[in-house]
């Protein structure tokens, strides 16, 4: 195995002076409740697998959250987008499970000392970090919510709950201090309320916290509460928010620290590829994809080339594929995209290679025999069965866009980034994407060079009445569209 | 930074300016050194809040001198007599004695504390008031800053719950406002500017945006105070909307008219209005705003269409007469500010304390303003009074024999309840510092 002593001093040391002093503390407290500001570093041993296996799973999250996130998803809707995924990767259950907590726990701490090192993965692993602490607060029951607050009381010694008698008696300021910030508050969460169903939540569901205006002053500022004798009145709805930005102000803080202390970490020539593999693996996460014979009985030479197939692929496989049926040929960055493409969607290698050689040989162009001699070793090899026999996994996208452009005659790549406005326009518009609006926000993600963003985006648009909830998730793998594209459909089928 | 400049001698008559032997006599005989040591020490005995506190001199060449500080109250009086500066500002309180900032790293020289204070200015009003204009003042214009102080105290006493404000009249056209409270004191930069952010409702340059409705109740209550004062103050004082046929369409009247129907929300209202003043002869600022009811209940069709226009003539009433605020003197810990009694170098007036409630002059004709500026005292007048004193009581100070008394005293009420509780406080924090220790 390896050296578990090392490896044990290497983190430790870390996490602790990340903290600053000597703790004492025993893990029933630690993991007493399912929410946590993670305080306080780790010190139990775990092994090297866990710690990359706990950090790529909670990379996986955040993942998600990023890009929902990019795409200005709301909070509510990226919680229904990674509620799946927490409970595959990240659970947290109610009861005192110590296994969860304690993944919850290291993987935070593996993370940071992941994303501390510059200032750009700082804010993100900030962002996302807090978005996950929003999502698991709203889903606590009320009485854990009380339980956290109560058990981070030292940290939040100055929250006061109002009395009912003092609401009732400060109702209408409350009310009209409150009602914009509540009102936007829940239109962010997807609520568009009136002007009267706010009053009624107020009056009805809205418990005060008053607190030094200190304490919240860009609430202050904003005249967003009730001010009275130095305190601010804060409705419950709004509590997160300020939590959250305890929350936030704490990781900053700590990821700084690490940061200081991380240079020592090197020390251990394990552990930091392995860092550098997980922060890599952030911008480009692999789509692994695994085959039900079932679902592609109707993956065949001849199928893929019907509109029943390709209507479900991506941008960049459709555009491939349509010039190699113009042109009866593809050049070799072409051939490998769609070929590994092609095979991630089930396409087997006896299918491909009569694919590809009706292809070539259609136009007359090229015989039967020099297709045979020139490329049917290349399709062979991408299935692993020539040369090293790697078995080739079809690309993601940011291996597509690692790749050199396309040059002229050459048709592998990403629309999103290669195609010219126009040509992008025209192409959504063959797709059914003809709103202004709709174009334009596409347009505008191609413009900030988010062109995975750009074609999920695609994605939910040409899929718009089949996508009932927002449980979808960022498209980040031609394969991955394809496949989600025939779930639904699926879906739709089988409903009908 | 000084605050206000000099001004140039045609507006001023030289006559008023203070000469150095004024000020030398002033400093002397008059200034309440120990009063204002007291304020700012916190305590009769010197405190590290004052000997650490920074003082800045004004001097006669135009000079500004920054990082002085004082050991004790002698020392602070004696200094400012020697340097006889124009006038004195105060900075805020260091983690070090500002004297010794050149031997220490700059990072030492940090602000600890320091009053937060608020500065409103009649200049910033120049685009209603039409009585005077610059930095002319008059009992009609002051009214502004009246009624602007009221605002601001009622708030920062109720909603943030401070006890311990002092308003002091900048000795020209504007007023200054000192709140002492320990928790004002320790506010950190942000808290500062939330706290004018807060007060500012209308923003960077009198944001004539309509302020979102329903109105905090800051707001609500501000527009209390203001609605009371809005007939007398801009209708019938100012009247910035007064229109003859004898004006041209580009004169400043009309521009102000321009301004007040640009708040209109009904564009066929607004058309209404402009073309009936076009044809108006006479029409002052009570008739302007008459006709807006009158012409509304005409045009207006739905009960929507009237509630938008009655929020908009609440709108007008706060845009016109909420105090003004300058952000950065407020925000910064570091700004200085000109002390209390200090003597204006324009105009030889003594920057005297007011209550925005209540006169405290003694002086009957003052009552009906409050503080009135005109009569205050000033360098010249509290000179000659002195001199004229001969009832030979010798147990009185000298400031006592002249106008300034009312205003001392009134300063050394608040000073004393201000060292009271912080004395107060001291001794609660032994307590239990002790109470730790056994
Ligand atoms: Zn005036």
């Amino acid at each position: 195995m390896f050296r578990q002593v090392k490896r044990r001093t290497a983190g430790r040391r870390n996490f602790e002076e990340s903290n600053n002093k000597k703790l004492d503390y025993d893990l029933p407290k630690l993991y007493s409740c399912r929410l946590s500001f993670y305080d306080l570093p780790p010190t139990r041993e775990i092994t090297l697998e866990e710690f990359e296996k706990w950090a790529i799973d909670r990379l996986k999250i955040l993942i998600e959250i990023e890009s929902c996130n990019a795409r200005s998803k709301s909070l509510k809707e990226i919680e229904s987008s990674i509620r799946g995924l927490l409970l595959k990767y990240l659970p947290l259950s109610e009861n005192q499970n110590i296994e969860e907590r304690m993944k919850d726990h290291y993987s935070h701490y593996i993370l940071r000392l992941v994303f501390c090192r510059t200032e750009e993965l700082r804010k993100k692993f900030i962002k996302n970090e807090t978005i996950l602490f929003k999502v698991r607060y709203n889903s606590l029951q009320p009485r854990e919510q009380q339980e956290f607050i109560e058990l981070n009381k030292y940290k939040l010694s100055s929250w006061e709950y109002v009395t009912p008698q003092e609401k009732s008696e400060l109702f209408d300021k409350l009310f009209a201090s409150s009602y914009l910030m509540l009102k936007s508050h829940f239109l962010s969460g997807g609520e568009n309320l009136t002007y009267d169903e706010v009053k009624q939540h107020v009056l009805i569901k809205e418990n005060f916290i008053k607190l030094p205006f200190e304490k919240i002053t860009n609430l202050v500022g904003t005249r967003s509460i009730y001010l009275h004798n130095g305190y601010g009145y804060l409705p419950t709805s709004l509590q997160l928010n300020l939590l959250s930005i305890e929350f936030q102000e704490n990781l900053s803080l700590q990821l700084m620290k690490t940061f200081q202390t991380i240079p020592r970490l090197e020390e251990d020539d394990r552990l930091l590829p392995l860092l550098n593999n997980l922060s890599k693996s952030f911008s480009s996460f692999k789509y692994d994809t695994e085959m039900d014979p079932a679902l592609i009985s109707d993956i065949n030479a001849t199928s893929i080339t019907s509109n029943s197939i390709s209507k479900h692929f991506p941008l960049c496989a459709k555009h491939l594929q349509n010039n190699l049926i113009a042109n009866s040929h593809l050049k070799y960055g072409g051939r490998q995209q769609l070929g590994l493409f092609l095979k991630g969607i089930g396409l087997n290698v006896d299918e491909a290679i009569k694919y590809w050689s009706h292809q070539f040989t259609k136009g007359g162009s090229m015989t039967v025999d020099t297709f045979n001699k020139e490329y049917k070793y290349n399709i062979r090899h991408q299935y692993g069965l020539e040369g090293a026999r790697i078995n080739y996994k079809p690309w993601d996208c940011s291996t597509i866009l690692s790749k050199p452009r396309p040059n002229k005659n050459e048709y592998h790549g990403c629309p999103y980034r290669d195609f010219s406005i126009d040509k992008l326009v025209s192409s959504l518009n063959s797709m059914g994407i003809n709103d202004q609006q709709e174009l334009n926000s596409i347009v505008d993600d191609v413009g900030r060079h988010d062109y995975t963003i750009a074609c999920t985006r695609v994605f939910e648009l040409t899929h718009k009445s089949q996508i009932k909830n927002s449980q979808d998730s960022h498209i980040n793998h031609p394969n991955l569209y394809f496949d989600r594209s025939r779930l639904l459909e699926r879906g739709q089928n089988k409903e009908a | 930074m000084p605050v206000e400049q000099f001004e140039d001698e045609s507006i001023n008559k030289g006559s008023k300016k203070p000469s150095e032997s004024d000020m030398l006599y002033y400093y002397k005989r008059l200034l309440p050194f120990r009063q204002i040591f007291q304020w700012l020490s916190h305590s009769p005995k010197p405190t590290k809040d004052f000997t650490f506190r920074e003082f800045a001199y004004e001097h006669r060449s135009g000079a500004y001198q920054r990082y002085n500080s004082y050991t004790s109250l002698e020392d602070f009086k004696q200094t400012v007599i020697n340097a006889n500066p124009t006038r004195f500002e105060i900075g805020a309180v260091y983690k070090i004695n500002p004297k010794d900032r050149k031997n220490l790293p700059k990072s030492v020289m940090k602000p600890v504390s320091k009053e937060l204070v608020f500065d409103i200015d009649l200049t910033d009003y120049d685009d209603i008031r039409t009585c005077c204009q610059g930095t002319d003042i008059c009992c009609k214009c002051w009214k502004f800053i009246q009624v602007g102080s009221k605002i601001i105290e009622f708030s920062l006493r109720q909603d943030f719950g401070f006890q311990h404000l002092i308003w002091v009249f900048s000795g020209r056209r504007g007023a200054h406002c000192w709140i002492s409270d320990i928790r004002a004191r320790n506010l950190d930069e942000n808290s500062r500017r939330s706290i004018v952010e807060y007060l500012d409702i209308l923003g960077k340059n009198g944001n004539k945006k309509s302020i979102k409705k329903p109105y905090h109740p800051h707001i609500e209550r501000s527009f209390e105070i203001l609605k009371n004062e809005f007939n007398n103050i801009v209708l019938t004082d100012q009247d910035p909307w007064f229109t003859d046929s004898t004006m041209s369409s580009d004169s400043k009247n009309w521009k102000c008219v321009d301004d007040l129907l640009s708040f209109i929300p009904n564009k066929e209202l607004s058309k209404e209005l402009k073309s009936k003043w076009q044809k108006d002869i006479h029409s002052t600022s009570k008739d302007k705003w008459e006709d807006i009811n009158t012409i509304a209940s005409k045009v207006l069709k739905s009960k929507s269409e009237v509630n938008y226009l009655n929020d908009a003539k609440k709108d007008i009433i706060i845009y016109f007469m909420y105090p003004r605020l300058d952000i950065e003197v407020s925000r910064q810990i570091i700004h200085l500010l000109k002390s209390p009694f200090c003597i204006h170098p324009g105009t030889g007036n003594v920057c005297v304390p007011f209550n925005p409630f209540k006169n405290i002059s003694d002086n009957k004709e003052d009552d009906e303003y409050g503080f009135n500026p005109l009569n205050s005292p000033n360098i010249r007048d509290i000179q000659n009074e002195l001199e004229n004193y001969n009832k030979g009581n010798n147990e009185l100070h000298d400031w006592e024999k002249t106008s300034l008394k009312p205003y001392i005293e009134y300063f050394s009420h608040f000073v004393n309840e201000l060292t009271k509780e912080e004395l107060k406080k001291r001794s609660r924090d032994n307590e239990n510092e002790n109470n730790l220790e056994f």
